[in-house]
């Protein structure tokens, strides 16, 4: 099948407001006004076409807790999000440390079709920090990162074993985010905002001596380590310099932790509550000028979703993460990209190229050759969110209600259209028709 | 002499908004409540018709008994729920459970919850009122209010706060009644000065306006105008908090020896339950210094004033 | 609220004669003097229990405890109404028990605060008697309760406000009528 979209601002292809047509055939990119018959026709209007959106940490809960999300659930979501590619994470019921499980999950992926699902493997077998899963299995069966999630390995040695292991498999490691024994309790960051609203706090270094054991382990043993989910401008400047020792390590944040902080849960909202906590102010602040200088590689969601039972609990019982995949684009642009402290060309490369770099894959371009994932942008409607509108089970937002621009209006996967937001489908079939005639 | 001023709060969350001349009235009319309770028939009418639901979700028989005393001795129906554990071993939520409850149609909820804010996110989910008795380790109001009324009465030649030294001794770090005693002592114009072993005085709070920390009981108490130990639970010690019971009591014991570097009048507070020869001597608590029994006495008038300034008037 | 002054009902003077004979009433009418209470209400029954105490011990030289008493928490509409009623302390300095009340207020009205009163001394002790002295009586009760002792009746209609003034609660005296605005 070829299709074609007409009239888009392309990623790197035209300047200002100035449109053009892409066409693609089957699943792949034939290059920018090309011409000829097409069978498909989309109207972009003007709206911005880029690569599709990389998120490399999202967790599906599936196997064991598609209460939450399951597969199919947080493929829409991810499609909706803009995001052609995303890895999940192995914290399911049971855990992702056996290959054929992972055999499983991918083919389950590709049967319902749409967004491409990578995944995460255990780095320890049942994530109990003990034993280390097996590494080659899971990556012949697929597995593209071993991580143990949020809380660093307890055992220094294992990790450095693990590491070891992992780099003469060429298998990217997720290094650790947080030290459980310094977390102990704590529900947020510690530090004013905790001790005034008497919640259990977790010092910040719990964070960065979790990331300085496990990088120093990555310069040591020369393993690719990926940092996923580092929130505080400690962090940030204890890896660069650490990247400059020759460490091949690499850096990620979230959303959330770009933008909120944890003057968030004053009111005692559990929907702000995530591991690692939300920082203070200055925190996100520097990890927004780390997006600027280049201190850090990719954004990815850590989407957690829970259901609304589960999050309406007190501060404690509350389990913590924030189902972001969704809104990761939108809110990004609007408070970044909007007020001009980030170019549309930047926070691009950090969910395109940037991720692709870290897990060693082809960057993502538009240009002839290559696979035709793509998300078009309506990058000035302003929309608000509005979570029961989620593709996603987890109808739960720090962002609800609020107006943001940017929202991905069509998701593109190997050519294949496996999004559409309302209004915009509709519009496009009656010009098909039209082209047909043509 | 500061007039009395309606309150017109919905809520009894914690002190923040309550300003100092809402807090006067309220023990204005607790002066009131004390005489209703040394009279021959200890009840009024005031709150008939009302339904109180207390909702205990952390056991604390004492501050049941004085809440339920204080809606009783008004004639409002008492309904007790002891939600013992959590809520989620059921599978409900904490919203669904209150939902649940909420069809017995109370007017006010009165709310003991391990986990600080728990009131707050239940205010935002009924239509009734909310009180506070005591939230993780954030605010316990009701104690703060009996603490200070306790002073304004006790203390001799009591002219206001402002100028006062409150000591608080032992575990600041997870006590809400230091949190709310702090708040409060401060608004109206003391100082507060923290004492313990810097593992329960968290830095933070030494940072707050009005308040220091002090490693040393001898100078912590020197000129103080009163004085409260906060229980020390023996748990502590497995968290790595302080080392030993023993180390403990010869360092941060509140001692009748200790008390001679007071303020002549000072007064000897505890919220209880007071662990004899541990955070506070025996002899000490006895002494005419102490006023730990009339802290336990003010507690029903202070919770009948509490009830009465957010149920009455109530209607617009 | 507006309210619009209509005319003056009583002066100082004219108080102060009907307050005279309220005084000689209660001492004819009581069998042992030395045995009344007088109860004030809150607020300007209070004066009016004092004034009353002081002729009583000018003419009989029998000097009778005056209490306050405090009925807010007895009123029957706390739960309905929108302003919260300051509660103050009742005092009464004597065991009730078996003693001769005499409960002051300044106006009767519905009767309802006299009601609440009656309920308030009832949860003091168990009096031997109760009898009401008011100032003035304007009618309009909404309860069987009827006053003792009565300063001056007048004719009212429910649109006017009988405003009492005294010179401990008010710094001057006087009885006014005033009509409510529409």
């Amino acid at each position: 099948m070829r299709q074609m979209i007409k009239d888009a601002r392309i990623a790197g292809l035209t300047e200002g407001t100035e449109v053009a047509d892409l066409y693609w055939r089957d699943g792949v990119i034939e290059g920018v006004g090309v011409g000829g018959e097409v069978d498909r026709v989309w109207e972009a209007k003007g709206a911005f076409l880029a690569p599709a959106l990389m998120d490399l940490q999202a967790h599906f809960c599936d196997p064991g807790q598609e209460v939450r999300e399951g597969l199919a659930a947080g493929m829409k979501a991810a499609a909706a999000g803009g995001f052609g590619t995303v890895v999940v994470m192995p914290d399911t019921e049971p855990v992702l440390d056996d290959a054929a499980q992972v055999a499983h999950l991918q083919a389950r992926a590709e049967a319902l079709g749409g967004v491409r699902v990578r995944v995460a493997g255990a780095l320890s077998r049942g994530l109990n920090g003990e034993q280390i899963a097996d590494l080659a299995a899971l990556q012949q069966a697929g597995v593209v990162l071993a991580t143990d999630g949020v809380m660093a390995v307890r055992d220094g040695h294992l990790f450095r074993r693990a590491c070891e292991y992992a780099e003469e498999l060429g298998l990217l490691v997720q290094g650790g985010g947080l030290d459980r024994n310094l977390c102990q309790a704590g529900v947020m960051h510690e530090g004013r905002v905790s001790e005034r609203l008497g919640l259990p706090g977790q010092p910040a270094i719990a964070e960065r001596l979790a990331l300085y054991r496990d990088a120093e382990i990555a310069r040591m043993t020369g393993a690719r380590v990926h940092f996923g989910h580092v929130t505080t401008s400690e962090s940030v400047e204890l890896l660069a310099w650490l990247r400059a020792q020759g460490a091949p390590i690499s850096v990620g944040t979230t959303p959330h932790h770009l933008l909120l902080s944890e003057e968030s849960m004053a009111p005692f909202d559990p929907r702000c509550k995530v591991f690692p906590p939300l920082r203070p102010p200055s925190d996100a602040k520097a990890l927004r000028q780390a997006l600027i200088d280049g201190k850090i590689d990719c954004i990815a969601t850590d989407h957690q979703p829970w259901t609304l039972a589960e999050k309406e609990q007190d501060l404690v019982q509350a389990p913590a993460g924030i189902a972001g995949l969704e809104t990761a684009w939108a809110v990004l642009y609007t408070a970044l990209v909007v007020p001009r402290l980030l170019t549309v060309e930047r926070l691009l490369e950090l969910w395109t190229s940037g991720p692709a770099r870290v897990m060693g894959w082809k960057e993502p371009r538009l240009v002839a050759g290559e696979a035709a994932d793509m998300v078009l942008l309506d990058l000035d409607t302003p929309r608000p969110v509005e979570p029961m509108g989620f593709f996603s089970k987890s109808r739960i937002s720090p962002w609800d209600g609020q107006n943001l621009c940017g929202w991905p209006i069509a998701t593109f996967v190997r050519g294949q259209c496996c999004f559409t937001r309302e209004g915009f489908g509709e519009a496009s079939r009656t010009s098909v028709h039209r082209t047909e005639r043509l | 002499m500061m007039e009395a001023v309606q309150i017109r709060h919905r809520h009894l969350l914690d002190l923040e908004d309550w300003s100092a001349s809402e807090i006067e009235s309220l023990w204005r009319t607790t002066d009131a409540m004390v005489e209703v309770m040394q009279r021959k028939v200890k009840k009024v009418p005031a709150l008939q018709g009302l339904t109180i639901v207390t909702l205990f979700f952390e056991n604390s028989t004492r501050t049941r008994l004085s809440f339920e005393r204080a809606a009783k001795a008004q004639s409002a129906e008492v309904l007790n729920f002891a939600a013992g554990g959590s809520s989620l071993s059921k599978g409900e939520s904490l919203k669904d459970t209150l939902k649940a409850i909420d069809a017995m149609q109370a007017d006010l909820y009165v709310v003991r919850h391990g986990v600080a804010g728990t009131p707050h996110q239940m205010s935002r989910w009924t239509d009734a009122s909310i009180v506070n008795a005591g939230d993780g380790r954030r605010a316990h109001p009701t104690q703060a209010l009996l603490d200070g009324y306790t002073f304004r009465q006790g203390f001799r030649g009591f002219d206001g706060f402002r100028g006062k030294r409150l000591v608080i001794v032992g575990d600041v770090m997870h006590s809400r009644v230091a949190r709310s005693n702090i708040g409060l002592w401060t608004k109206l114009g003391a100082e507060v000065v923290l004492c313990g072993p810097r593992t329960l005085l968290p830095t933070e709070l030494g940072q707050w306006p009005g308040v220091q920390r002090c490693f040393r009981l001898e100078e912590a108490v020197e000129g103080a105008h009163a004085v409260m130990a906060l229980r020390m639970q023996r748990e502590r010690m497995q968290s790595g908090l302080f080392p030993s019971v023993s180390e403990y009591q010869a360092r941060y014991q509140l001692t009748a020896k200790v008390m001679e570097r007071a303020h002549p009048d000072a007064l000897v507070m505890h919220p209880g339950p007071m662990n004899r020869d541990v955070e506070i001597e025996g002899v000490l608590a006895d002494s005419p210094r102490s006023v730990i029994e009339q802290q336990v006495a003010h507690g029903v008038p202070v919770r009948m004033a509490v009830l009465y300034s957010l149920l009455v008037g109530r209607a617009r | 609220m507006d309210l619009r002054w209509k005319k003056r009902l009583m002066d100082e003077g004219e108080i102060n004669r009907a307050v005279n004979r309220m005084a000689h009433e209660i001492i004819e009418r009581s069998d042992r003097l030395e045995g009344v209470v007088l109860v004030g209400i809150h607020t300007r029954g209070i004066p009016m229990a004092e004034h009353l105490s002081k002729l009583i011990k000018h003419y009989e030289g029998v000097e009778l405890p005056v209490g306050k008493l405090d009925i807010t928490l007895y009123r029957d509409d706390l739960t309905e109404i929108g302003v919260q009623p300051i509660v103050r302390r009742t005092e009464v300095p004597v065991d009730i028990h078996d003693r001769e009340l005499v409960l002051c207020d300044d106006v009767l009205y519905t009767g309802r605060t006299a009601r609440a009163a009656l309920d308030a001394l009832m949860d003091l002790g168990r009096p031997s008697l109760i009898r009401l002295a008011v100032l003035v009586d304007r009618g309009h009760r909404e309860l069987p309760i009827q006053a003792d002792y009565v300063g001056r009746a007048i004719q009212t209609s429910r649109s006017e406000v009988i405003k009492v003034r005294f010179h401990s609660t008010d710094g001057q005296e006087g009885v006014d009528l005033l009509e409510r605005g529409s």
